[in-house]
């Protein structure tokens, strides 16, 4: 399936490059492309055997990365995300990795360890969730950030290390460099760690930077503080971005494109505004509208029902049907792969509702229903009735095509 | 009715606007100071953390006050002294009408049941190697309200109510989700039909789909129990869209507070603007088009709070006054009487705090 067809860069007056339809299936080519991806994934598989049986963690996700590009990945906790990236860095030893990424030409899943050091930090670059705990305790700031310079360009001098160290603090906004360089990690406030992290994540300038959760252990005005940082730094450098977070609010303020995992594989890839106005993935709306908004206060939630599954132990067909409430029969039993959606081209969602079933509005929301009630047998019925009654008010498309939960 | 404070002195005074009897609990002048103390041997106090100072606020019956605040704004202590679990320095906690202050851990004891609490962390608060039906059944016990099968029974009652299969009676807490384990903090809060109870950022640690279950489970106990909550959180939409009325903390101290509708629409204090301009959006055309106030630097240490307003150093709107004397929390010209603001120069509605924001932090 070969989706032709561009998609401008959305948001902060950057000129993009142009976006290449990356919703394709593994092994496709696309048609008319001229540029090479900055990272391209493809079919990428990652599990781990454990006591317990085998988590499959990654199960076959494809998805590529432009320069100067800001990719969201959203999932909740277990959904495969976290795993995704820290396998493209080498991460996850003992793990069962298939597929390839291709990282400005060479697959990052066949280097060595020692090659795989000279990229890591120098071309791709990480920032973690908790910035206390990735920063060494017993050294200097200033001088992890040159030790880091240094690791991989031995010409530079310790003193050069240093002023660079210097300069790249005072350019994620630490006031008093020089001095606050000599600090110690404790003596730095959370918001600073996180533009420390960022300062050396820069220090060799990467050509893309996966933040893991870059603002969760943030308060609101100070990840505004780091997102806005993030947003002004990749302006001047044209670093393209890998945002994982479970914050759909940090997706929308940052991303061009957006891909929802779901049990270890994207239920929905799309640009930003598609994701937000358009979803067609059950779970995508479902997340949207589970999201308490002030517009709706007083209002009733409308819920997920039920629980992400076990990684050990999936469901078959669908692996969202036992939490769907618009499963019909053969969800459950074959698991819909990635196709275009919608009405723009790079629109991909995994799930059997027809391709124009996208969006918020009352329209899609009846062709949904109208299908539901051709599609749904017993069996089916079964599993909706299961999940309505576990969540009152949970949105569940009743056999008669009303909401089945009161 | 909504929240006042209950500064006596105030024009709004609480004990004239509220009747007693629809109040539930009465924070007055509320302070709570940790000491600090050296290292060694002899431990001199060389100081005081102002965790919380001069807090005056008022939950009326069968409602939510949402309490927001960033780390290290106070919010956590001041529920810990309305639970009675702390001391507090200075003021006075009524609840239902009675001084609940400092009591001895005896006299406080009936009023445990009344007041219950649910945590943050559904992994940390329930003992792994204890039985759930044990852990939702330790209220029963420790108050002697029901043993054998009928505390059994009870049990179970409680875990169907919250959404749990009452067959999972015998299963450790290690054998429930996080969203599951949350049900279970919930249930036994409820066991001995508190009045009310303390949600302690019940729904920080869980993920999106599952945090609509539990918001959605606390709102309909609050309606069939007729129960009054005192809910802390930091996320801005969750707290708007269970409160009723809102207080915002910042260093100890209550920046603004009034009806939700009132301090979400028109906030007043530019601290509230910041943290409202602040969190994220899920909506990329709202996020794209509003103009966000980006503090400057970090919440300072409670320890020595700066003088005068303690939100002045990161303040767009600092004027010198700010800095030599501290503002009262009163009703601002145009807001209703319960809507009140700690600031000499609030925030007019329709003015451009982002710009003044950004120009400050150039200079700095």
């Amino acid at each position: 399936m070969i989706l032709a067809g561009q998609h401008g860069g959305i948001g902060y007056g950057m000129q993009r490059l142009p976006c290449r339809p990356w919703c394709l299936a593994p092994g496709d080519t696309a048609g008319g492309r001229t540029t090479v991806a900055l990272l391209e994934v493809r079919d990428l598989r990652v599990s781990f055997t454990t006591a317990d049986g085998v988590v499959q963690a990654v199960r076959g996700v494809n998805f590529d990365v432009d320069a100067g590009q800001t990719l969201g990945i959203v999932g909740e906790s277990g959904s495969g995300k976290t795993v995704l990236t820290q396998t493209l860095l080498g991460l996850t030893p003992g793990a069962d990795v298939a597929g390839t990424a291709k990282f400005e030409g060479t697959d990052l899943l066949e280097l060595s360890e020692d090659q795989m050091r000279r990229i890591r930090g120098a071309r791709i670059s990480v920032i973690f969730q908790d910035p206390l705990t990735s920063l060494h305790p017993l050294y200097r700031v200033g001088w992890q950030i040159a030790e880091m310079i240094r690791a991989h360009d031995k010409s530079v001098s310790k003193k050069e290390a240093a002023e660079r160290a210097v300069e790249l603090l005072r350019r994620v906004g630490i006031p008093r460099a020089e001095q606050r360089a000599t600090d110690y990690p404790h003596q730095f406030s959370g918001g600073m760690r996180q533009r420390a992290m960022i300062a050396m994540a820069l220090a060799l300038s990467p050509a893309l930077i996966i933040a893991d959760e870059p603002t969760t252990a943030l308060d609101a005005t100070v990840q505004a503080q780091i997102l806005d940082l993030l947003l002004r730094l990749q302006h001047e450098s044209g670093t393209a971005l890998i945002m994982i977070t479970h914050d759909l609010g940090v997706v929308a303020d940052i991303a061009d494109d957006v891909m929802v995992m779901y049990a270890g594989r994207a239920a929905e890839k799309a640009p930003k505004r598609d994701i937000f106005y358009e979803p067609h993935h059950p779970y995508t709306k479902g997340l949207l509208e589970s999201i308490p908004s002030s517009s709706a206060a007083g209002d009733r939630l409308r819920p997920i029902p039920g629980q992400p599954p076990s990684l050990i132990n999936l469901p078959a067909g669908c692996k969202f049907h036992p939490r769907c409430g618009y499963v019909m029969d053969r969800c459950l039993t074959e698991e819909p792969a990635l196709r275009p959606v919608g009405e723009t081209g790079v629109h991909a969602s995994a799930c059997w509702l027809p391709v124009a079933a996208a969006g918020l509005g009352e329209k899609a929301e009846e062709l949904r229903e109208e299908t539901v009630r051709q599609g749904r047998g017993e069996a089916a019925a079964e599993v909706a009735e299961a999940s309505a009654a576990d969540v009152p008010g949970a949105a569940v498309v009743g056999i008669d095509g009303e909401g089945a939960a009161g | 009715m909504s929240v006042l404070p209950a500064d006596g002195a105030g024009p709004a005074s609480a004990g004239t606007d509220v009747p007693d009897g629809d109040v539930l609990v009465r924070i007055e002048h509320v302070t709570k100071h940790f000491p600090v103390r050296t290292g060694g041997l002899i431990r001199r106090t060389v100081g005081q953390v102002q965790a919380v100072d001069d807090v005056s606020l008022v939950i009326p019956r069968g409602k939510t006050l949402g309490l927001v605040g960033e780390t290290g704004s106070g919010k956590s202590t001041l529920a810990r002294c309305v639970a009675g679990l702390i001391p507090v320095t200075g003021g006075r906690v009524t609840f239902d009408g009675r001084d609940i202050t400092n009591l001895s851990r005896r006299a406080m004891r009936p009023f445990r049941r009344d007041i219950q609490m649910i945590f943050q962390d559904p992994y940390s608060s329930l003992n792994p190697r204890r039985r759930v039906g044990a852990i939702i059944g330790d209220p029963f016990a420790i108050h002697k309200t029901a043993t054998g099968n009928e505390r059994k029974r009870q049990v179970q009652e409680l875990m169907e109510r919250v959404g749990l299969n009452p067959e999972h009676y015998n299963r450790f807490p290690a054998e429930f989700s996080g969203g599951q384990r949350q049900r279970i903090g919930v249930a036994r809060a409820l066991a001995l039909r508190p009045k009310l109870i303390i949600c302690d950022e019940p729904v920080s640690a869980l993920d999106v789909s599952i945090q609509a279950q539990v918001l959605n489970l606390l709102t309909d106990l609050q309606k069939d129990y007729g129960l009054t909550y005192l809910f802390i959180a930091h996320d801005l939409e969750v707290v708007s869209h269970v409160s009723d009325s809102v207080a915002v903390m910042y260093l100890g101290r209550i920046g603004e507070v009034g009806p939700e509708g009132a301090v979400y629409g028109s906030p007043r204090h530019p601290y509230t603007a910041a943290l409202l301009s602040a969190a994220p959006a899920a909506d990329p055309d709202t996020a794209a088009s509003r103009q966000r106030i980006i503090l400057t630097g970090d919440v300072p240490s409670p320890i020595d709070p700066p003088s005068g307003c303690r939100f002045h150093p990161r303040c767009p709107k600092a004027q010198p006054l700010c800095a030599e004397q501290e503002p009262q929390l009163e009703a601002k010209p145009g807001d209703v009487e319960t809507h009140q603001t700690a600031c000499h120069f609030p925030v007019v509605p329709g003015e451009d705090l982002a710009a003044a924001a950004a120009g400050r932090s150039e200079v700095a």
